[in-house]
């Protein structure tokens, strides 16, 4: 009786965890590169499942009954990293990438520390050092991993595989990284991703569109079905807590009454 | 759940944000010069809901579970695009075409750029007249300086080149140039100009120092057209499409926050 109540509210709890993670991609409709995420679920391992105090097959006790699972947590978050449509804008420094692949930026956080970060958002600027930055100021990186110096008084082109063009003479390149396996990416915030340990780097094969913005691959007509789903799963497994509460509440106050 | 809570509110601040400035560049469809804006949006940080985590198959992921916590403005880009020109019959009504920018003096050392090239002759205070735009300010030439004549000048006479050199009639009627170069400078990163309202704007840092284009060979130069203004490069129909979409996320966050309420109310209602 009590192990259904705890079932139900794992239930309604991982219900909880889906919302927040239907939210946030709601939320980021219009995000530049963003990604959409999803979530698994899981059922808590089997356990087996024992009958007590039961006389009927002499010799044997406790009756095993065969396994049953006591709840529900989340498998896994995973992103659904296909393309998103292609905005245009028309400014020299906003990048936006086709296929699959990864700008490399250079970034510092509060404290000072600086690590290498992916990210699809190409809507770069330059700095007052003629660097090449992201809106926040973070350095994006060329294809030998250094910061991009570009001069400010000369007229800029970015070609499809990322080479930057200064007045007719090849300057620098973008630099374009791909991942073999893409769940070896983390997310950070910012439209950044970082990498845990075991990601192996592989050369991409997208194709860079100066002047245009990638935009959020979020499907909002299939964010708000699960989050129908999300709500009345929630709502069942309340009504369960609510049943259950109720056949207790019976047993408490009315067995053994005349 | 309140986390998603605050991720919904933060997708309404946003899309709050971004139908500001679309209703921004409908406010300014017809005005001289201006260059719509457009907001760009960057995830707020993610959080861990779990650290261990298995896929279909049951083998263990190399990262742990995250959830992103909503979303943030992080720029409002202004896509400085050609306007298309329009005739006017004035002969202080100037147009650029290309990149460059007029530049402006608030008398008090401040340099300001604008593609508002609706001039006209002013007197100044030494007797003479100064080319200014229409709230004053002198207009300055391609050394830097405020562009006066002496009022001996017939303002209407006076004409210009496509590089912005000021030309007036000799006796026999031909133009002769009068040696002022009206200033055109670009930016690096025009992006990155800051605006001040009244179709001025100010170098930052991010836009870079202004480059002359009097003085510069590796720019392009800008062509002006005398009689001509720049119409404002505000698309209605794709603002239109814009305000649909913003104002339909901002729907779509509020119901995420009205979903997170109801299930909070039925939590709320376990134990009645």
């Amino acid at each position: 009786m009590v192990k259904g109540l705890y079932t139900a509210y794992t239930g309604m709890l991982n219900e909880q965890k889906r919302m927040d993670i239907i939210t946030n991609n709601l939320a980021n409709t219009d995000t530049t590169g963003y990604k959409k995420e999803g979530v698994t679920n899981q059922s808590f391992g089997d356990v087996l499942a024992y009958r007590l105090k039961d006389n009927s097959t002499p010799g044997v006790d406790p009756h095993k009954m065969g396994t049953m699972s006591m709840g529900v947590q989340l498998g896994e978050t995973y992103t659904d990293y296909s393309q998103g449509a292609l905005k245009q804008t028309g400014n020299t420094y906003d990048l936006a990438l086709s296929g699959k692949g990864f700008f490399a930026v250079q970034y510092t956080d509060k404290s000072g520390a600086t690590s290498t970060m992916y990210t699809r958002d190409g809507n770069f600027g330059l700095s007052k050092e003629g660097y090449l930055v992201t809106q926040d100021g973070d350095f994006v990186l060329n294809s030998n991993g250094s910061k991009i110096t570009l001069d400010p008084t000369k007229t800029t082109k970015i070609d499809s595989s990322g080479n930057i063009y200064q007045a007719d003479k090849l300057v620098d390149k973008v630099q374009i990284t791909d991942f073999a396996d893409y769940n070896y990416l983390q997310k950070y915030g910012e439209d950044l991703y970082s990498t845990a340990a075991g990601a192996s780097k592989q050369t991409s094969s997208a194709q860079v569109t100066e002047g245009y913005l990638e935009t959020s691959n979020v499907q909002t007509v299939s964010e708000m079905v699960q989050m129908i789903d999300i709500t009345r799963d929630y709502q069942t497994n309340q009504k369960v807590i609510q049943t259950i509460d109720n056949t207790l509440q019976v047993t408490a106050n009315q067995i053994g009454k005349l | 759940m309140v986390r998603s809570l605050w991720t919904a509110a933060s997708g309404m601040l946003a899309e709050q944000t971004n139908v500001d400035a679309i209703a921004n560049n409908i406010a300014n469809v017809s005005t001289t010069g201006f260059k719509s804006q457009q907001n760009e949006f960057k995830t707020l940080l993610y959080q861990t809901l779990q650290t261990k985590t298995t896929s279909a198959n049951g083998a263990t992921k190399p990262t742990s579970a995250q959830v992103g916590l909503g979303v943030r403005n992080a720029a409002m880009e202004t896509i400085f695009t050609q306007g298309e020109l329009e005739q006017t019959d004035s002969t202080t009504d100037f147009a650029i075409q290309g990149s460059g920018l007029f530049a402006v003096t608030d008398g008090q050392g401040n340099t300001s750029y604008t593609r508002n090239g609706s001039f006209t002759w002013a007197l100044n205070s030494s007797g003479g007249v100064s080319l200014t735009t229409s709230d004053g300010y002198p207009v300055l030439d391609s050394t830097g300086k405020a562009i006066s004549l002496a009022n001996t000048y017939v303002s209407s006479k006076i004409t210009i080149s496509s590089d912005g050199t000021l030309n007036y009639p000799d006796s026999s009627g031909n133009a002769k140039s009068l040696g002022i170069k009206i200033g055109v400078y670009q930016f690096q990163n025009p992006g990155g100009l800051e605006k001040e309202g009244n179709s001025l704007y100010q170098a930052t840092a991010a836009s870079g120092a202004a480059i002359n284009e009097a003085t510069s060979t590796a720019v392009t130069k800008s062509k002006l057209s005398q009689g001509y203004l720049e119409a404002s490069n505000v698309q209605v129909a794709d603002e239109m499409v814009n305000l649909i979409t913003a104002q339909r996320a901002y729907e779509l966050n509020s119901k995420a926050i009205t979903a997170s309420d109801e299930m909070m109310q039925q939590a709320n209602q376990l134990r009645s």
